[in-house]
């Protein structure tokens, strides 16, 4: 097969998915009004559902994850406050440092074990005392589940309260970046309203597995997402007939999350075959969901130059840590997909490797 | 009875045409720069606005806020008018997240800021107490202004003061194309002495959804990390930019319709004893209206427009706003006209 006829095999992110053929359906039949009068009932629809399936009193449809997760820490924070969160956290690493920028908060990071998770007496001792002026206040405690930078790992229901007990001990409150909260679920088999019980509110992503083609549903109390409102509007994310992205939404929520586990076994299968690949160091047992992060010996070269190498060859895939990289399965990669994408790095490691002996 | 909605051209759903573009758009990941349907409406806005590149976004509040914290560090100071929407109603996001002092000179009737008033207010550099002029934010249609057209006259009479003095100016063009239409000029020579501009598309263009902010390539290169900050950076947004790229080719010129629909509404309205409105001052499709204090108040107003099945938006004390779009046809003027003579009536029986 040329290299012109070569499919490309993207496992770069769950975000690059494109909408079902049931998600344009939808979408194009789409009930609207002008949801910044509360007057789409297909937003109100899908953010009554999300609510519902997550066990919390409300919702509120935003344009991303960044935007959901921005919006709780304008709503709980006030400038000057402290929020903490794990030092893997996609918050600190991959979002602008909104928080800090805009909610003027400052974010103390503690330690994310390679399993995403934080050690309750790790955020203990973070938490700031009261009544110290030369302190910021401790208003935040941020979780992620599953989590991408310690690949895709998921916090059980017991993880996130010995966490949230803590936070919510010391006066903070709790948001979870579930944005891939529905893989966590599936993988655990656990309902999805168990996960975040504990926790205040909590954003998923719409946009990442569940495949639609845009946006983010953040969930909490009445009040919290009253408030949250108000900071969306500013932030510029009050959309007019958005009815037609919620659509996408409630088909998803439907018909998206069980298939999450086709995922998930292709994920396992990948990390499998990459083990067996000389020059590549990864445990499959760890992985738990759509993300594999995978390490790469010296010996085959720098992380960026086995990216660029498997591009070539029509596998592409992020960076991640320093001589890491990253694959996310989804709907739009099959097991045979995950075969042949095995067979490429095989041979593009091989290569590299004879080329550095040499 | 079906309520005749005057509350704003936000209101407008999507057309057919727009529905099915949408349907069938091709799309990719915007954050890695594939979506071909979002590229393609990014690049003929810019061509159509005489900017080099164009950036999508969730709304014309995004779009303005953007435009603020590409220009601005914490501390600095951005001028604008009186009756900016951007100071009104947009959460003073400015502020709030741009920490920048937003510094007020006066709009006239028409929605024009004099050029004399922005000279003046420029800071002098080199004083310690005095923060630095970071942009100055024009509007144009200008909203609580009736929707007053700025001409490329206006327009440039205060780019000319800004950029003497080193200072970008952003344009507040929500309904750029309302001027456009309305003073028969093309849209690019409405932009020509601005530095960035924003538009609607969720407004009379009738979209669901979005905003385009164009300018030059290194002030789109620069918004959009701000955009991703903001929570902007959308995936297959290509759906929602389909719509974009049917409304440039059919929704602009109709555009002259709500504006003469408006004219009319506004002459009707000044026919109605307890309600003042000067109709030549209408330019565009807002109608801005007065209610007589021995009438009541606009909120009492209002309710009763409410009950006679008009609704209107509530900006004062004792105005009221009436906008025109796709939605409200000639019949539906005449019968908010007498709708409204009703509501007069019976708030005239009360009193």
């Amino acid at each position: 097969m040329g290299a012109e006829q070569m499919n490309v095999i993207d496992l770069r992110s769950d975000t690059i998915t494109h909408p079902t053929e049931a998600m344009r359906k939808a979408m194009s039949e789409a009930e609207v009004g002008d949801d910044v009068y509360g007057e789409d009932p297909s937003i109100n629809l899908l953010e009554q559902r999300a609510s519902e399936i997550l066990g919390k009193e409300a919702g509120l449809l935003t344009a991303s994850g960044t935007m959901s997760n921005l919006v709780a820490a304008l709503t709980y924070c006030h400038r000057g406050d402290e929020i903490i969160m794990g030092d893997q956290a996609h918050m600190f690493w991959n979002e602008s440092a909104g928080v800090s920028a805009l909610a003027g908060a400052q974010v103390r990071l503690v330690p994310n074990d390679d399993q995403g998770k934080i050690d309750p007496a790790d955020l203990s001792a973070a938490i700031r005392p009261r009544g110290n002026v030369h302190m910021p206040p401790t208003t935040l405690v941020c979780l992620e589940n599953t989590h991408n930078r310690c690949s895709g790992a998921a916090l059980t229901p017991q993880d996130t309260k010995a966490v949230a007990d803590v936070a919510h001990e010391a006066g903070a409150s709790v948001h979870m970046d579930g944005a891939r909260i529905f893989n966590a679920a599936v993988a655990l088999e656990v309902p999805p309203a168990e996960l975040v019980k504990d926790v205040d509110d909590v954003s998923f992503c719409l946009s990442k597995a569940l495949s639609c083609p845009v946006g983010s549903v953040l969930v909490g109390s009445e009040e919290f997402i009253g408030e949250a409102r108000r900071w969306r509007k500013m932030i510029g994310g009050g959309m007019r007939q958005a009815g037609v992205l919620a659509a996408a939404g409630l088909v998803a929520l439907e018909t998206m999350i069980e298939r999450l586990a086709d995922d998930h076994a292709n994920a396992r299968r990948l990390a499998q075959g990459l083990a067996d690949i000389e020059g590549l160091k990864v445990d499959p047992e760890s992985i738990q969901t759509n993300i594999v992060i995978f390490e790469i010996e010296p010996s085959v070269g720098t992380a960026p130059e086995v990216l660029q190498a498997l591009a070539d060859a029509g596998v592409k895939v992020t960076p991640s840590r320093t001589q890491t990289l990253r694959m996310v399965t989804h709907r739009q990669v099959d097991s045979a997909d995950v075969e042949e994408a095995l067979s490429r790095v095989a041979g593009v490691v091989g290569k590299l490797r004879e080329q550095n002996k040499a | 009875m079906t309520a005749i909605d005057l509350r704003s051209d936000t209101v407008t759903k999507p057309t057919d045409e727009m529905r099915s573009a949408m349907a069938t758009a091709e799309v990719g990941d915007d954050v890695f720069g594939e979506d071909p349907s979002i590229n393609e409406l990014q690049e003929r806005s810019a061509a159509l606005l005489g900017k080099e590149a164009g950036l999508l976004t969730s709304s014309g509040t995004m779009s303005n806020l953007i435009a603020t914290l590409a220009w601005s560090n914490h501390g600095d100071e951005i001028i604008m008018g009186t009756e900016a929407h951007m100071f009104w109603n947009e959460s003073a996001g400015q502020a709030a997240l741009g920490g920048v002092q937003t510094r007020l000179v006066p709009n006239d009737s028409q929605g024009r800021i004099n050029p004399d008033d922005v000279a003046a207010a420029i800071r002098p550099s080199g004083n310690l107490h005095f923060p630095r002029t970071s942009m100055i934010c024009l509007e144009n249609t200008h909203n609580r202004c009736s929707g007053g057209v700025l001409t490329p006259e206006d327009t440039k009479s205060v780019g000319d003061v800004a950029h003497a003095a080193g200072v970008p100016v952003h344009l507040d063009g929500a309904r750029i194309f309302n001027a456009s239409v309305a003073l028969e000029v093309p849209p690019a020579e409405l932009a020509r002495d601005v530095d960035d501009l924003s538009f609607c598309l969720s407004k009379s263009l009738s979209c669901p959804v979005g905003s385009v902010l164009v300018g030059s390539q290194d002030f789109i290169d620069n918004a959009k990390r701000w955009r991703k900050m903001l929570g902007g950076g959308m995936r297959q947004a290509g759906v929602l930019a389909a719509a974009g790229l049917v409304a440039l080719d059919t929704m602009i010129d109709r555009l002259a319709e709500d504006h003469q629909h408006a004219k009319r509404l506004a002459a009707g309205l000044a026919n109605i004893d307890g309600l003042t409105v000067d109709p030549e001052s209408i330019q565009t499709n807002i109608v801005f209206f007065e209610v007589d204090e021995d009438l009541g108040t606009a909120a009492d107003l209002i309710a009763a427009l409410n009950r006679n099945g008009v609704l209107v938006s509530y900006p004062g004390k004792q105005s009221i706003r009436m906008v025109t779009h796709r939605h409200i046809s000639p019949e539906d003027i005449e019968e908010a006209l007498s709708r409204t003579s009703a509501a007069v009536r019976e708030l005239r029986s009360a009193a």
